[in-house]
């Protein structure tokens, strides 16, 4: 097989790409799989565990240290004030919300369409999924007043004589995010446990006992298999209705307020597609990071699977534009002075350079380069477009969050926010906790889902149509 | 002059502009903007004083707000003020939205009551309200002796993380429901004053039972100059303001 | 069943497994005598096998209804028992139990998929069982049951099938 993609010449240079190129038509021995991703959970050079110890010094100060010096001298000292009650703390749970929904769902997507890519790539993106909601917990902890109460806002019996209420976004916003916190972990779990029996069968000493712990007895008998896709199969048809909805109320969060910029009924779809957008950007970060500081991941993580990401951003790019050009076009054209107002104090404003850097990073910069075959295979321009788009959407939800509270009913409050060092250590300090949650679990989670990509190479083939010979797929499924 | 009143059923629900149990009518005509309203309600319910630099950032605790408004470039420049309060709405757009029932509707007294001890500090309300007079408690704020001797003990005192706004002088309220059942009588109108409408030199707030037509505040509710503020947002609003000549604030 | 033993032929691919699979058959094993272990699943219908039954689809389906009665609860049981009016709204409102309903049905039935898994499964089980771990490197596991003096017969049918090898196992310590 091999050596008749090899001998295959095209008639016109660069019309038939050789079909070897990618993952699934390149197989290797599962024993060989096998050995590659157990051997890149067990080498790490001293540039791992320097960045490591950097990042845990980082979160331990910079993230936890600088939460209790807010806790005990209260949100005075974040940058939050009237008329503008959220700031930062709010970006950074819609950034993470973002983040962790693109995460289930590329995995839960590409899943139910089959689609030839996804078998490299899910594992990582569940693990965003899972870390990234992680962070936005912690960003919706770090936004209350007395969050040492958090727990009265959890429905279950108590002797406080009362039950929290329901009419308010932020507990159909609680129980959405926690639905989501528990299903995305396990949707992690699920595909997982295969890959723990393969780490059983191949350690020894503490790892053994760890996996086969973990690895809770399964052996890949025909029962262990058929519960264990019916459950995944239910999971991935599941997930996408839940990270629509989940997104969808956080976005309520900010719809149902009655203040001007907010009230708009497009918040739904817009925060859907703004994750969509923010998630896969940061998925192709993460993977290109991964790809050049990881052992053995050059075969896993191809250009053809950064090429088949590129073209999903470009296309969410266009949507995401589609959808921010609804919410501006109609309180541009509608007249009301307030919401004129806040476009153009998003325009002409101190935060104006956001607006512009906005709509650069998102829109601009991946239209005039996504389009390209080259580019999107090229990992470190991948790299620096998925994280442009990151920022970008930060600033987005900059923009709408603190940017539009400034403009409120009652002009005597207006008033401009200024971010303060507390947020901004908090803001890195997440960031810096995503990163080292994916350094320690690449010690002993398998970053990679070997039984997923025997699954995926031995329903693909390269086989002989006429003259040429082509990559098929079938449906083993 | 004492009023029988007949205390109607509730009606939150069906409530329509206007409707309601305590009421308020500020005069702004009759307004000198002297901000004693402001001084009084700071004395009556503990409010904290913020310092020079939260003041500055918009900070402030007051219940109450003169509320000034340039219009002009110099030298053709003209200022009008406003009292602002929390104007204890009908369909109170603070109170959906708490996610701990902190922010209700008193069903008795059918006024906003923020409850302290419940508040978890997510500032949803405080975005939420249209007239923005929430005030919420970003530090611990202290009194330095002398000062703490002018705290009132009919009023607590709130900690850092907790959301305040006014509350109709909720603590007279019910002292004078008090008086007067101990009393076997209704309350006379005019005998419940909150704090702001005692201190006002000009008269120009007036209190009272707006389910009583007959009461003061009825009255002068229905002042041809009448207005109330944001009224097209629905939110049924408990306070009247009187100004002559345009209802939305320029004097001309 | 005392001078049963069971045998263990390893394959590297499908198709001699299948075919492996039907030549027990006509050897006169039945299909419960018969255990498929691999590294990958592979349908029922490519190696002969029956159909496996799983509960998890069903399991899945209650949990979704608790979750939808968890979600009524919440949002109508809850004012009946604390009536508080806040904001006009109505005291039994149906736009949030639409969205909080939603929300549980997901979280129920995908948390009773899960633990469907471990029910249906008998997760987490430590006891010794019948397993090669060869298995997660790919290979296909073949464990039947066969009466003591006919097991060179099986092992020379199974090696003649392209089995890597056959042995006799016990059921292990994973």
């Amino acid at each position: 097989m091999a050596a008749m993609a090899k001998a295959m010449q095209p008639a016109h240079a660069g019309e038939l790409e050789d079909p070897r190129e990618n993952l699934l038509y390149d197989p290797r021995p599962r024993s060989e799989m096998n050995d590659m991703v157990m051997d890149a959970m067990q080498t790490a050079g001293w540039k791992f565990w320097v960045v490591t110890i950097v990042l845990a010094l980082f979160v331990l100060i910079g993230l936890f240290g600088v939460w209790g010096y807010l806790i005990l001298n209260g949100m005075g000292v974040a940058g939050v004030t009237r008329p503008i009650y959220w700031g930062a703390f709010l970006v950074d749970v819609v950034f993470w919300i973002g983040i962790s929904h693109a995460g289930a769902f590329v995995s839960a997507l590409l899943r139910v369409f089959k689609t030839g890519f996804h078998h490299a790539i899910t594992r990582v993106a569940e693990f965003m999924a899972v870390f990234g909601i992680i962070q936005a917990g912690l960003s919706v902890f770090f936004h209350m007043g007395r969050v040492w109460l958090f727990y009265w806002m959890i429905p279950i019996p108590n002797e406080r004589g009362i039950w929290p209420d329901f009419h308010s976004p932020l507990m159909w916003d609680f129980m959405a995010i926690t639905t989501y916190m528990i299903v995305s972990t396990l949707y992690l779990i699920l595909p997982l446990i295969p890959d723990l029996a393969m780490a059983r069968d191949r350690s020894t000493g503490w790892r053994k006992k760890l996996y086969r712990i973990l690895a809770l007895g399964f052996r890949g008998t025909e029962g262990d298999w058929k519960h264990l896709r019916a459950a995944i199969k239910i999971f991935s048809f599941a997930m996408i209705p839940v990270m629509v909805s989940v997104t969808t109320v956080v976005s309520w969060d900010f719809a149902l307020a009655t203040r001007a910029g907010w009230s708009s009924t497009v918040f739904g779809p817009f925060f859907v597609i703004g994750a969509f957008h923010s998630g896969v950007a940061a998925l192709v970060v993460i993977l290109v990071l991964i790809r050049s500081t990881m052992k053995n991941m050059k075969y896993f993580i191809r250009p053809e699977t950064l090429d088949a990401l590129g073209k999903l951003m470009l296309i969410i790019s266009m949507v995401w534009a589609y959808f921010y050009f609804n919410d501006y076009m109609v309180p541009w054209y509608g007249g009301d002075s307030l919401e004129r107002l806040v476009l153009k104090f998003h325009e002409t404003g101190p935060f104006a350079w956001m607006f512009y850097s906005m709509l650069i990073f998102n829109a601009v910069i991946p239209w005039a380069l996504l389009w390209n075959k080259k580019i999107r295979r090229m990992p470190w321009v991948m790299f620096t477009i998925g994280l442009l788009i990151v920022v970008g959407m930060w600033f987005e939800r900059f923009l709408i969050v603190p940017g539009t509270l400034t403009i409120s009913t009652d002009p005597f409050t207006w008033r401009v926010y200024q971010i303060s060092w507390v947020e901004i250590s908090l803001t890195l300090g997440t960031l810096a906790f995503f990163a080292l949650l994916y350094l320690i679990v690449s010690r002993f989670l398998p970053f990679i889902s070997p039984w997923e990509v025997q699954e995926g190479q031995a329903s693909h083939t390269i086989r002989k149509v006429g003259k040429a010979t082509l990559p098929s797929a079938s449906e083993i499924d | 002059m004492t009023t029988q009143t007949k205390i109607p059923e509730t009606s939150i629900g069906q409530s329509t502009a206007g409707q309601g149990k305590w009421g308020m009518v500020i005069d702004q005509d009759m307004c000198t903007g002297c901000q004693a309203c402001v001084a009084a309600c700071v004395m009556e319910n503990n409010i904290s004083f913020v310092g020079e630099d939260d003041l500055a950032y918009g900070r402030g605790m007051h219940w109450i707000r003169i509320e000034r408004f340039w219009q002009g470039d110099f030298p053709k420049v003209s200022s009008s003020f406003q009292p602002m309060l929390c104007q204890q709405c009908g369909h109170a757009p603070c109170e959906p939205v708490c996610p701990v029932y902190a922010s209700v509707q008193s069903a008795a007294e059918e006024i906003n009551l923020q409850v302290y001890n419940r508040c978890v500090g997510t500032r949803y309300c405080a975005n939420n309200c249209p007239y923005q007079v929430r005030t919420f408690n970003w530090r611990d704020y202290t009194r330095p002796e002398p000062l703490n001797n002018q705290l009132n003990p009919d009023v607590t005192v709130r900690r850092m993380g907790v959301m305040e706004k006014c509350t109709f002088c909720i603590q007279r309220i019910n002292a004078v429901e008090d008086k007067a059942a101990s009393e076997n009588r209704q309350i006379k109108d005019g005998e419940m004053v909150p704090a702001c409408a005692q201190a006002c030199p000009a008269y120009a707030i007036t209190f009272g039972r707006i389910d009583d037509p007959n009461s003061k505040v009825s009255q002068k509710a229905r002042d041809g100059r009448g207005f109330m503020a944001l009224e097209e947002l629905g939110t049924l609003p408990r306070v009247t303001y009187l100004k002559g000549g345009s209802s939305h604030g320029s004097n001309g | 069943m005392s001078d049963a033993t069971t045998l263990l032929a390893l394959f590297q691919d499908v198709d001699p497994a299948a075919d492996a699979i039907e030549k027990l058959r006509e050897m006169g094993l039945s299909n419960d005598q018969m255990n498929v272990v691999s590294g990958i699943p592979f349908q029922e219908e490519i190696l002969g096998r029956p159909i496996v039954r799983t509960h998890v689809p069903r399991i899945a389906l209650g949990g979704a209804i608790a979750g939808f009665a968890i979600a009524v609860f919440l949002i109508w049981g809850v004012p009946l028992l604390y009536p508080l009016y806040v904001g006009g709204q109505p005291m039994f409102p149906i736009p949030p139990l639409l969205v909080l309903g939603f929300e549980l049905i997901m979280l129920g039935m995908l948390t009773s998929a899960f633990l469907g898994v471990f029910i249906d499964s008998r997760f987490p089980s430590y006891e010794p069982a019948l397993y090669a771990p060869e298995v997660s490197d790919g290979k296909i596991a073949l464990f039947f049951d066969c009466p003591a003096d006919k097991q060179v017969k099986f092992k020379e049918a199974m090696k003649s099938l392209g089995a890597e090898s056959v042995r006799m196992v016990e059921a292990q310590e994973l």
